[in-house]
């Protein structure tokens, strides 16, 4: 919270969470943008780890992210048809994103829960890919028919952090409240469908409820993150691999928990120095955690046996 | 005495199509029934039925004496413990990681393992003798060593029924003898085994009952030698075979000479 265009020293930044500074644009900094970006920082990333490790665990897939059920193409539609088609209304940015995210999943669980084949992850994964397929083509539309607005749009679907306060965090938080609570409680029954469903059902489990649940879980946590900071979802591809290869262990006690954390840690180092590099310029958080996270995943698996 | 498993005219549908028509399997404490039959009779569809993990369209089937569709979760897990053929295996897992999911059917939600859950681990990992490579993970075993942790994994959830399909389909022979003697040493410490199996002789040697499927129906059952006779081969195998009184099984692959002597 120190670093930044406006250098702020540690002392005033205790001092203004505490309550105990003096009125003045450092207090200001702190307690109206940088910590709101703190905090949404570390949820993003928190939020898009877990949604990772959820959805590569239910669907036994490695390649399983956030947009793979649906919810990165619905939240793209939805902020897309804030920004370019109702711009007066920028303030709903969070709340289009979210339910459009939310409602692309609904879709793609529908299908994927239904027919003779029921919860297969074949057929979860292949819906999740026609309806993503669907709303990308909507949001091209979209960016075609106002391409004089498409400026605007560009920042978010970069995907990063704003200093817009506490606004948006108002309206995600019990969705990602939610969505937190039922990871914690799917960890042990993942570890159990990770052996096969046919020894998740010999133990009592109900695959296809596990699964469901995870993957309500993930659109929850993933939306959200989305309505915050726009399309990061490479980082709920990449940060259960990082965990995985660095733990040596694909226990989802492990995973899921470490995930959160290592999500939080690294978009939050990454936003800094998205601040930091070319102050008083922002570099978009989305491409630059890219740049970041993929030469380290490359050491990772290389280094891995 | 009631009998741990009762099925009777089980049916089971995939979509509008019926694969089983009527399937009928007792087991008794302490019995080990083998269930044999032709590629696509039904004898997998029968076991998984069975078990709760493929709904029944009909028929009936009762665990200690409780209709199936009465249990639900962790006291049907309580009741059997259904063994697969093949399982993924997950990375980083250790065997005794493995085999320490077993007792959760035991473990409440958000509770810790106690110590009878991690005496009853032990004593799973013994018994199959995968005790020595209990730290290894599951990534770097052979296929006779997997398909024990797999049994270690059932044995853990100490049920009194263990249903193995077709264990031994893809073990090389010293493998498959392995299992074999796990699987009677079980039965005649007083569990309950029902083995899914295609080797009739390694069913002949090790079953008390022997249930014969064919075309989506149990055909026969009753003690090996009774069940398993050259015309039954012929009938449901399409096939000159016969067993003989120690238990070897001859069969006339190119029709040349008869198998029967």
């Amino acid at each position: 919270m120190a670093l930044g265009a406006v250098h702020v020293p540690l002392a005033d930044i205790w001092g203004s969470l505490t309550g105990t500074a003096e009125e003045g644009p450092l207090r200001q900094i702190i307690v109206e943008l940088r910590l709101p970006r703190t905090v949404s920082a570390i949820l993003v990333g928190a939020s898009l780890g877990v949604a990772g490790a959820l959805l590569q665990g239910a669907l036994g897939n490695p390649l399983a992210s956030p947009d793979v059920i649906g919810v990165t193409g619905g939240a793209g539609f939805g902020a897309m048809l804030t920004l370019l088609v109702w711009p007066s209304a920028i303030a709903l940015l969070p709340v289009g994103a979210l339910a459009f995210g939310l409602v692309a999943a609904a879709i793609v669980f529908s299908i994927g829960w239904s027919g003779p084949h029921a919860g297969s992850i074949g057929r979860v994964i292949l819906a999740g890919i026609a309806i993503s397929a669907l709303f990308g083509a909507a949001t091209t539309s979209l960016m075609v028919a106002y391409s004089d607005r498409v400026q605007s749009a560009i920042f978010w679907l970069a995907g990063g952090l704003t200093s817009e306060g506490w606004s948006s965090l108002k309206v995600v938080w019990p969705y990602m409240l939610v969505g937190m609570v039922l990871a914690l409680g799917l960890m042990r029954p993942l570890d159990r469908l990770a052996l096969g469903d046919d020894v998740a059902a010999s133990l009592g489990g109900r695959p296809r409820a596990i699964r469901l649940t995870a993957a309500i879980a993930a659109a929850l946590l993933a939306s959200s993150a989305a309505a915050l900071a726009g399309l990061l979802g490479f980082l709920g591809l990449v940060i259960p691999h990082l965990v995985r290869l660095a733990g040596g262990t694909s226990s989802h006690r492990f995973v899921v928990p470490a995930s959160a954390v290592a999500g939080a840690a690294l978009l939050l180092a990454g936003d800094t120095l998205a601040r930091v590099i070319l102050a008083p310029v922002e570099l978009p958080v989305g491409p630059l955690m890219v740049v970041l996270g993929v030469p380290l995943f490359l050491w990772l698996l290389r280094e891995a046996v | 005495m009631t009998p741990l498993l009762e099925a009777r005219d089980v049916r089971v549908q995939v979509g509008d199509v019926e694969i089983l028509h009527g399937a009928d399997l007792t087991v008794h404490q302490g019995e080990l029934v083998a269930i044999v039959g032709p590629n696509g009779a039904g004898k997998s569809t029968l076991s998984r039925a069975v078990s709760g993990l493929q709904r029944p369209s009909g028929g009936e089937v009762r665990w200690s004496g409780t209709p199936l569709s009465e249990l639900r979760g962790r006291k049907l897990a309580r009741l059997r413990a259904f063994v697969p053929q093949r399982a993924p295996v997950p990375a980083g897992v250790t065997v005794r990681d493995a085999v320490a999911l077993g007792r959760s059917p035991h473990i409440k939600p958000l509770q810790r393992a106690t110590r009878g859950d991690h005496d009853a681990v032990e004593r799973a990992l013994e018994r199959t003798g995968v005790r020595e490579f209990a730290d290894r993970r599951l990534t770097t075993l052979s296929g006779g060593e997997l398909q024990r942790v797999q049994i270690a994994v059932g044995l853990a959830q100490e049920a009194p029924v263990l249903i193995a399909d077709e264990p031994t389909s893809h073990l090389d022979l010293g493998a498959t003898a392995t299992v074999a003697k796990l699987l009677r040493g079980l039965v005649d410490d007083g569990l309950s085994v029902i083995l899914v199996v295609h080797d009739l002789a390694l069913a002949a040697a090790v079953a008390d009952t022997v249930v014969v499927m064919a075309d989506g129906r149990s055909a026969a059952t009753g003690p090996p030698r009774e069940v398993l006779t050259p015309d039954r081969l012929s009938e449901v195998w399409r096939v000159d075979a016969a067993l003989d009184e120690r238990g070897a099984l001859h069969v006339n692959w190119l029709d040349r000479g008869p198998a029967r002597r």
